[in-house]
């Protein structure tokens, strides 16, 4: 492999992990947010 | 580049003290908020089925990522090269995958279950059910004691504390906000766990890879690889690695408590979301941390004492500043307690409901207040057993790898059993015991291989590489096109694998355990005349303490099979 290849395959997960981490506190807030709308605990 | 080479870091007592207690402290600060004087049983075992998207797929994605599996990739990049992290943590991640057309099967059968073991009860019965709780026990003590393992390591490295300490530390950390509210504590710490595990990672790996030489280390490094090493494409890394993980995908998330326990708590509609964004995270995850054995492998790195399991904190003790050495303290301890907290809270669920709930007390008489109390002393056990094993610091990934195996006797016939009314409990049971009777002595080379055992082993193994593809593709397709993959992947393995699998004594071990349950339970059950009826078990399964109770009550309608 290439070295830019190589650098691409590194840098790559960092990357889709920041996707997921923006998804997953977003979902998190919205449950956050519809279980005080709803009055009853998050969980 | 020796360990000795490398300018080392650590975190002082102080700051290591004031991490632990940050983490801790905060941890159980939200399991205080959350905490109600008299809890319910339900609810500690599956927080009342109802959870959304956001905590159930955070909870998810923390639960799956452990300590041991960032330690296991890392190993993996170090050992197998380039490829080792995807054959680590692509087949970990598709794990959460291949599971979810299941998942929404076993849900919509027993809507209202807390274990998977409980669901085999309503199904067969006993026997079943204490096999499948068992070996749930065994996954989650060793995942518990693995993870201790690596608190205990990364603190004997990074600060002036010893492993001893750092074991004990964890522990009492994980114990202390998980024991009163049980799963519903586990799954809401679960996300700032989550969220200090993700952000971690996002600004480790770049920074690490650029302080380690960024691309330059790619050239100047190259010798260091062999040529296995430096092939995307390694043979090596796919059957000592990959193989026996593609195996044990569909078998770690049967064997697995925590993931049904999730599985139970999600709301249904929302299973496919969950699992989905839960795959994405973990493999990126963890994959992206298995770069940092990668790096350390072009570095010429050597590991710490010899143990690969240090190569995660040596990285990070050489290439991060102070700050992020701190981050990275927290990324490991988040790994490890949002796993750990998981475990104590399947391990206390099988008790009261597999244990007590149904075996000692019967459903009709078991106590909600009984239940809770035994939830919470099996958590104080299971640490303490944990702990004890712990001191004795195994090797992770073999430990992955066997409970992997071991659990691939479990998988077709748990799975037969949710779609096909033919099984029966003697089917399950003995299917189950014949595969792990004779998937010991190939795992642990106890057969003279050179011989027709050699070669029988081998047979066998080609059928486990057709049930294996066959009950992956069943999940997504239907049993017409997962007949069709299963029988053509055995074709094209039996030419290549007969005379050669029974080398690779991890990959045939799984094949063949897969391969011995699924013969021995199809053949016990296909002449069954009779049918099971599954809508028997959502009457079967119901709630320990709400007004809602199944419509009979299991000791009165015990299966018959």
């Amino acid at each position: 492999m290439s070295t830019l290849l190589l650098t691409g395959y590194v840098l790559i997960w960092p990357i889709i992990v920041a996707f997921v981490f923006y998804f997953l506190a977003r979902g998190f807030l919205k449950d956050w947010s519809r279980a005080r709308k709803d009055g009853r605990p998050i969980i | 580049m020796s360990s000795e080479e490398m300018a080392a870091q650590q975190l002082s007592g102080p700051v290591t003290i004031f991490l632990i207690a940050l983490f801790f402290g905060g941890t159980l600060f939200m399991s205080i908020m959350i905490s109600k004087k008299k809890e319910n049983a339900d609810g500690y075992m599956n927080a009342g089925h109802n959870i959304g998207f956001g905590i159930a797929a955070t909870s998810m994605t923390a639960t799956w990522i452990w300590a041991s599996s960032m330690y296991a990739s890392a190993t993996a990049g170090y050992t197998y090269g380039i490829s080792g992290p995807i054959h680590y943590g692509l087949w970990g991640a598709l794990m959460i995958l291949f599971i979810y057309p299941f998942g929404r099967r076993i849900r919509a059968v027993a809507p209202r279950a807390h274990t998977l073991a409980e669901v085999m009860y309503a199904r067969h019965g006993r026997s079943s059910q204490l096999m499948l709780a068992g070996s749930n026990v065994l996954g989650s003590v060793i995942s518990l004691t693995s993870n201790f393992i690596a608190g205990g390591a990364l603190v004997a490295m990074l600060s002036p504390f010893s492993f001893t300490q750092g074991i004990v530390v964890m522990a009492a950390g994980v114990l202390l906000y998980t024991l009163w509210s049980g799963f519903r504590a586990s799954v809401l710490t679960d996300f700032a766990q989550a969220m200090a595990m993700l952000g971690a990672v996002v600004v480790i790996i770049p920074v690490v890879f650029y302080a380690a030489g960024g691309p330059g280390m790619f050239e100047t490094g190259a010798q260091n690889l062999t040529p296995q090493q430096s092939n995307f494409f390694s043979s090596d890394a796919f059957l000592n690695q990959g193989a026996p993980y593609i195996a044990a995908v569909l078998a770690y998330a049967i064997g697995n408590q925590t993931i049904a326990q999730r599985l139970f708590a999600v709301r249904e509609d929302l299973i496919k979301p969950t699992f989905i964004t839960a795959t994405i995270g973990y493999g990126a995850t963890v994959i992206g941390i298995g770069m940092l054995g990668v790096m350390a492998l072009y570095l010429g790195l050597e590991p710490m004492n010899g143990d690969v399991n240090n190569l995660i904190p040596q990285m990070a003790t050489t290439f991060l500043g102070p700050i992020l050495l701190c981050v990275f303290f927290i990324m490991i301890i988040g790994a490890l307690a949002s796993t750990a907290d998981s475990d104590l809270a399947a391990l206390s669920s099988i008790m009261m409901a597999d244990v007590y709930g149904q075996n000692v007390a019967g459903r009709k008489k078991a106590d909600p207040k009984t239940m809770l109390l035994i939830g919470r002393v099996t958590m104080i056990v299971a640490t303490a057993a944990a702990l004890y094993f712990a001191s004795g610091q195994m090797s992770i990934l073999d430990l992955l790898v066997f409970v992997g195996a071991l659990w691939g006797a479990l998988v077709f016939p748990v799975i037969a059993s949710f779609y096909w009314g033919k099984v029966t409990n003697v089917a399950f049971t003995v299917s189950t015991l014949a595969a792990v009777a004779i998937f010991i002595p190939v795992r642990f080379e106890m057969l003279p291989m050179d011989t027709p055992v050699g070669l029988v082993v081998d047979v066998l193994s080609v059928v486990g590489v057709g049930v294996v593809l066959g009950l992956m593709s069943f999940g997504f397709f239907g049993l017409k096109p997962a007949l069709w993959i299963g029988s053509i992947a055995a074709l094209i393995t039996a030419p290549f694998g007969i005379g050669f699998l029974h080398d690779y004594h991890v990959l045939s071990g799984s094949l063949v355990a897969y391969a011995v349950s699924t013969l021995v339970c199809y053949l016990m059950s296909f002449r069954n005349k009779e049918s099971f009826d599954f809508a028997l078990i959502k009457k079967r399964i119901g709630s320990f303490d709400s007004e809602e109770e199944p419509e009979k009550a299991l000791d009165d309608n015990a299966p018959k099979h």
